[in-house]
């Protein structure tokens, strides 16, 4: 699947494109374990993603403990309302960083 | 809708784009659709996983069929007896640490229908998922 990334003021930015389901998490999860690997600020920009099962999900837990573990900031962006509510469903959203925008999750990463 | 489909987690892309395409067809309207590809791909997923353990061939069925205000979704295989109902659910409540991977598929397929319903019979396992097609809110 495509991902896209860039630097903005030293936090990587991880825009992945189109689905994330069973078979594209495992290309999803190489990816962005490559990305994360010299990061320690992450934040994933759900823009451009229109569909998310239980198998994306997964690879966001997985990033979010792998960073955790390395005391790095990890955050979620700009969520379209029906892939927010599956974050919500999950729980997810209690035990990671969700902000509308690029620019509040940034804000969130300099406060802590 | 009947759909036929192997024991290759490459189906999935093929299966979701089927059901999209019964939805709009069917004049669902996407917010109802997205749920509706969710039951179905955890649902398939999980049959593709679990059923066959013989690594070999196989293929399964997915029937969709709207009854006014409901959608029935049927799928059966003849894999091994497994209901996946009978699965704990994950714990939504606990850390970032704690949270095990794993479990949800399951579990959105539970949350998004309005019953699911498992029974072993003939060799095969079937399960009936209800969806509630009406706008809720």
């Amino acid at each position: 699947m495509e991902i896209n990334t860039k630097q903005d003021s030293g936090i990587t930015v991880i825009s992945p494109v189109g689905r994330i389901d069973t078979s594209t998490a495992k290309n999803f999860e190489e990816g962005v374990l490559k990305i994360i690997s010299n990061s320690s600020s992450v934040i994933i920009s759900f823009a451009s993603i229109d569909y998310i099962s239980s198998a994306g999900l997964r690879v966001i837990l997985m990033t979010g403990k792998k960073i955790a573990s390395n005391k790095g900031h990890f955050a979620l962006t700009d969520m379209p309302a029906k892939i927010h509510e599956v974050f919500k469903m999950s729980g997810f959203d209690k035990i990671l960083k969700i902000y509308p925008t690029f620019a509040e999750a940034k804000a969130s990463f300099e406060t802590n | 809708m009947l759909l036929k489909v192997k024991n290759d987690i490459k189906e999935i892309d093929r299966v979701c784009t089927e059901v999209k395409n019964f939805c709009c067809s069917n004049n669902i309207e996407n917010d109802k659709c997205f749920d509706i590809v969710i039951i179905v791909d955890e649902l398939a997923t999980n049959i593709i996983k679990y059923a066959f353990v013989d690594g070999g061939d196989h293929t399964f069925d997915i029937v969709i069929d709207k009854k006014g205000e409901k959608l029935h979704i049927q799928l059966s295989d003849d894999g091994i007896p497994f209901d996946p109902l009978k699965r704990s659910g994950p714990d939504i409540d606990s850390s970032l640490d704690e949270r095990a991977i794993g479990g949800l598929g399951i579990f959105f397929a539970k949350q998004l229908s309005e019953q699911i319903t498992y029974e072993r019979t003939e060799n095969k396992n079937q399960l009936d998922v209800f969806v509630n097609l009406k706008k809720e809110k």
